[in-house]
């Protein structure tokens, strides 16, 4: 019942189609000779698939040949003259104008991972049923899945040549860097401040120096820890509470367990800056090891395969990532200790530093629970000792004060917090190496 | 009768995607009661707020399908420390749970890497079985343990897509997935599955309605098979759109790989196959969704076509007008009977300058003609962009021509915006001319066209979309991308007055019955009534009194009947075939039956529905042999 009064000229209103804007589709309304003389089939014009399926004649003046007319929709068995052999037959006309339309569509069909994409797409582009059976198919679905079977198989991308990744942004990195020397620069300008000051004023005021320099120390670090390649996105948990602890035993630990262990406590007692001082000093180059981590781990993602093949090649760079760090660490610590007179490089700060590093690295990469299980050990690992020692006093509990007596013996009395975090950054590396070795662990970015 | 309507994206916001239809609906329907179940797409459309409810709507419940700017998903820290660490920083799931997770993940997956081999039906092969078992397992535990958002971010997800897209027989494509492949899919898929860690599966959510009717299908629809999964809720899905194919179209433009694209193809279509299958009725909004329908599986004893109705009152006036003058656009003389009026927003599928081109053809021959194009004001700079180049490309093809010697020069294509303070409304905007032209290439169900028709008006349009079923005859078409085929139409209705009015009138007359909100509203009442009767969904808790003692007549008897009692018994169908082995083939043979009856039979339900094994007959009528077990030789 359709009222269809012009198909009979159809055949030149194709011609005189203006393409000025058609959305990318220029091209294919309009195709040189050119493009459709490949092939050994004897090509004439390609049919416009915009011209209807009911056309009682083809555009002679077009081809410049007799062309017959395409049959009727409800007489064509689907998909019979795709595989014809060219010239076997008698019709006449364009012999495969599956080919053409397939050349039109080529961008379409080369990306369609299903038949039903092309078909989605060849309707986005206002082929309807009645079109296609001028393609001699029922609907657009069987024309579809042609096209999508004779796509010749694809050309894979080279792996990595995804869109490549935002370029290296310097300005956020400078903005970094300059964040994470901030910490560093608070404890040395304090330290300036009270060595230079030593003998000039009162011990309230250089008690306030401190206090200053500490807030500002602990600010500078927050922000470097909020932005960068420190981040954690999930936030650290109670991982702060601890470090605070760590540190804290850091400075003046050794102090007390010594007055502990000589009947004490008595007294006030010095804690040694210096290794507070390393520590934030280090700030700087661990935002750099994690960053140089993290980008290589992506080079690394966007490069492999296979998930196996990912662990084996991130493990490595994990190491030396770590290795990196230490290297930046030890001399720090040791120009600190040099600087504030705290006598060699103590190995519980150098331990304290892998194992804030490595629980910083996972919390980075949004698993921030087992560098805090670290820390926590670590704490509680550095107040057992202490409270073993006086819990020995008590009567009848005095063995419990041997083993801290014997690691004390052994190794004088850094080697508590050596022990505590040793262990706990030996262990929290170990983890580090299986969980950062994990896919899932890099989608953030 | 308590509805539950499911919607993504849509009704009870005030940006949502079909709201006014639901809006529709559930004013029009007030002998219902209806609970919103509503899935958001992005913070800005929570943050636009809903539209105003009517009394009908008893509970809203909603949920994001989007992700917070910082990327957390609520519950993720809800995980004791030890058990995190303990379970490498993966999922809280116990090994048991682990192993039904990794089960039905594992049969999701290799269900949407492997695709059907060619010739199967949808919904037929070894795959569609597979994937309900994997989707209905995770769902399962998502419904009673939770944590599955986490769960498929994890390794142990990325692990399991690897193996499956190595799998023998997956698609080429998929084979050649690499790792950062595997985590944008996993992303995909958490987010794909996220209505199945919703808090909406329990007997007072959607354990508590009558029927479920999901708004669209795709992400909606999931949690109206789950209701059915879980409660027998039936289910009723309506599609004004393919979602399938929406997913096809929007999937080309991001910045996925191709595995990761085959992959979400291959879930989105299963995902539909399922849908279809369980949906106790399917309503596509025209042909054309029925016919993806059927591609993807739909069986089409379940579908009924149910055309958007819309709202004739406005258009009231100029099409009365219309057929009382006979000649449109004589009326009121403001347009004149060789005004073209093309309505419509601005945009390049509308194809305005193939419109623009067929008018300079339609001048050359009717030399007085005039063309008004009305538009929607336009958004976004793609359609700002466009209207810049339609109005050049006007100038340049009708520079303005003076009337007379004094006599300013006026072009014959006119722009003027729709809502404008000075611009006409739509009916006046139909009203003003003697043919509406509709040239658009790409159109889904074509609004502005049964606007015309309202209006009594002849119609040219272009053969897309729905165009041709919605016209049925009473305009012309002409095909896409043609102008001169376009402007011959026009010239042909231009001169012809009295087939102008013909076609106007039969074009009214074939919308006040077709397209009209009472028609849509009684459509989907019958459905409805029709869903409940056939599938009423029985509660224990609805049979017995406060104390725990049956209610008498709780249980009606047919309740207890194999099959529906109404239809022929097994005596009255055709015996098998001699060759035929009596069993399992005697099932197919039934369903060609009913199949092949059902065009003339819209209320059968379908074949499905018989095989199906029933509750035991309990002595009731117990020869009435059903078909379960198929044994009705």
């Amino acid at each position: 019942m359709r009222d269809h009064p012009t198909s009979d000229r159809r055949g030149a209103a194709m011609r005189d189609h203006p393409t000025s804007d058609r959305r990318g589709m220029a091209t294919h309304d309009h195709p040189t000779p050119a493009l459709h003389d490949h092939g050994d089939h004897p090509m004439t014009r390609p049919d416009d698939p915009a011209t209807p399926a009911a056309a009682p004649e083809r555009p002679v003046s077009a081809s410049k040949r007799p062309a017959s007319a395409p049959e009727r929709p409800a007489e064509i068995p689907p998909r019979t003259t795709a595989r014809r052999a060219p010239g076997g037959s008698a019709r006449r006309g364009p012999a495969d104008p599956v080919k053409s339309l397939l050349h039109h569509h080529r961008d379409l069909c080369e990306r369609a991972v299903d038949p039903l994409e092309i078909a989605a797409g060849l309707e986005a582009h206002g082929l309807t049923d009645r079109t296609a059976a001028r393609y001699r198919h029922r609907d657009v679905f069987a024309l579809a899945e042609e096209l999508y079977a004779r796509m010749p198989p694809r050309a894979r991308e080279p792996v990595g040549a995804g869109p490549p990744g935002p370029g290296p942004d310097t300005e956020a990195r400078a903005a970094w860097t300059l964040l994470a020397l901030l910490p560093g620069a608070a404890c040395l300008a304090t330290a300036g401040v009270l060595r230079v000051t030593e003998g000039l004023l009162g011990d309230g005021t250089r008690a306030l120096v401190t206090v200053v320099g500490a807030v500002l120390a602990c600010l500078a670090l927050r922000a470097c820890l909020g932005r960068g390649p420190l981040r954690a996105p999930e936030g650290a948990g109670r991982a702060g509470m601890y470090g605070c602890w760590l540190l804290s035993y850091a400075v003046y630990g050794e102090e007390l367990l010594a007055q502990v262990m000589t009947g004490g406590p008595d007294g006030p007692w010095d804690g040694t800056p210096a290794p507070l001082l390393g520590l934030t000093a280090a700030v700087a180059p661990a935002a750099w090891c994690a960053h140089l981590f993290t980008v290589q781990a992506h080079r690394r993602l966007s490069g492999s395969r296979a998930l196996e093949e990912f662990g084996a090649g991130v493990r490595p760079l994990l190491l030396a990532a770590v290795t990196l760090f230490l290297g930046a660490l030890l001399p720090l610590l040791h120009l600190a200790g040099l600087g504030l007179g705290g006598g060699g490089t103590p190995v519980g700060a150098v331990a304290l530093g892998v194992l804030f590093f490595v629980a910083r690295l996972l919390a980075a990469h949004g698993l921030p629970e087992p560098g805090t299980v670290a820390l926590a050990a670590a704490c509680a690992v550095e107040a057992g000792a202490p409270a073993l020692v006086l819990a020995a006093r008590l009567p009848g509990l005095e063995p419990l004060a041997r083993p801290v007596d014997a690691l004390v013996s052994a190794g004088g009395t850094g080697a508590v917090s050596a022990l505590a975090c040793g262990g706990a950054a030996l262990g929290l590396l170990l983890h580090a190496a299986l969980a950062l070795s994990r896919a899932s662990a890099h989608t953030r970015t | 009768m308590r509805i539950g309507l499911l919607t993504d994206g849509g009704y009870p916001y005030a940006t949502g995607e079909s709201r006014l239809w639901c809006d529709r609906l559930v004013r029009g329907l007030p002998q219902h009661e209806f609970d919103l179940f509503a899935l958001s797409r992005s913070a800005h459309q929570e943050d636009q707020g809903w539209v105003r409810l009517p009394h009908q709507v008893s509970r809203v419940r909603t949920a994001p399908l989007w992700t917070p700017e910082d990327g957390t998903l609520r519950g993720s820290g809800e995980r004791g420390l030890l058990a995190r660490l303990v379970t490498g920083g993966e999922q809280s799931y116990g090994r048991r749970d682990r192993n039904r997770f990794t089960e039905g993940l594992t049969a999701l997956a290799t269900a949407i890497c492997t695709p059907d081999e060619a010739g199967t039906a949808a919904g037929t092969g070894p795959g569609a079985e597979l994937f309900t078992e994997g989707l209905y397992g995770l769902a399962e535990l998502a419904r009673e343990r939770g944590g599955l958002h986490l769960a498929l971010r994890s390794e142990t997800t990325v692990r399991i897509l690897e193996a499956a897209s190595r799998a023998r027989g997956t698609g080429r494509t998929v084979q050649g997935a690499t790792v950062p492949d595997h985590l944008a899919s996993a992303a995909e898929l958490e987010r794909a599955l996220r209505p199945l860690s919703l808090d909406w599966y329990d007997q007072e959510s959607l354990g508590a309605v009558d029927l479920c009717h999901a708004a669209s299908g795709g992400a909606a629809a999931l949690p109206g098979l789950l209701a059915k999964r879980f409660f027998g809720v039936p289910l009723l899905v309506t599609e004004h759109g393919v979602p399938l194919r929406a997913h096809f179209l929007a999937a080309s433009d991001a910045s996925y790989g191709t595995p990761v694209r085959a992959l979400l193809a291959g879930f989105h279509g299963r995902l539909a196959t399922e849908v279809y299958r369980q949906a106790a009725i399917v309503t596509p909004g025209n042909t054309h969704v029925r016919r993806w329908q059927q591609r993807c599986g739909a069986d089409p004893a379940k579908q009924r076509t149910v055309y958007p109705g819309m709202a004739a009152e406005r258009f009231g006036p100029v099409g009365e007008d219309a057929e009382r003058f006979g000649t449109a656009g004589e009326g009121d003389g403001a347009g004149g009977p060789d005004t073209l009026v093309w309505v419509g927003r601005i945009e390049p599928a509308k194809d305005l300058i193939a419109l623009l081109h067929a008018f300079a053809e339609v001048r050359r021959t009717e030399p007085g003609g005039q063309l008004r194009i009305f538009g929607a004001p336009a958004e976004g700079d793609e359609a700002a962009t466009y209207l810049a180049h339609c109005k050049a490309l006007a100038a340049q093809l009708f520079p303005g021509e003076a009337t007379g010697a004094h006599a300013g020069g006026v072009s014959p294509v006119t722009f003027e915006e729709i809502g404008g303070p000075e611009g006409p409304d739509l009916a006046e905007a139909y009203g003003a001319g003697g043919v509406i032209v509709l040239s658009s290439v790409v159109e889904g169900f074509p609004v502005s066209l049964v606007e015309a028709m309202f209006c009594g008006r002849a119609t040219v349009s272009t053969d897309v979309g729905a165009v041709v079923e919605v016209i049925g005859g009473t305009g012309l078409v002409v095909p896409p991308r043609n102008p001169k085929a376009l402007a011959d139409a026009c010239v042909a209705l231009l001169r012809d007055p009295e087939r102008r009015a013909r076609l106007g009138a039969a074009a009214r007359a074939r919308a006040l019955e077709l397209f009209t909100v009472e028609q849509n509203l009684a459509a989907f009442g019958g459905i409805y009534l029709e869903l409940i009767s056939h599938t009423p969904v029985r509660r224990e808790a609805d049979t017995v009194d406060a104390h725990g003692d049956p209610l008498p007549f709780a249980t009606p008897p047919e309740a207890r009947l194999l099959g529906h009692w109404t239809q022929p018994g097994p005596h009255l169908r055709p015996p098998p075939g001699p060759g035929q082995p009596v069993g399992v083939a005697a099932v197919p043979s039934r369903a060609a039956v009913s199949g092949g009856r059902l065009p003339d039979r819209p209320g059968e339900p379908e074949p499905q529905h018989m095989r199906e094994p029933e509750p035991e007959p309990e002595g009731v009528c117990a020869v009435a042999a059903g078909p379960a077990g198929g044994g009705d030789a």
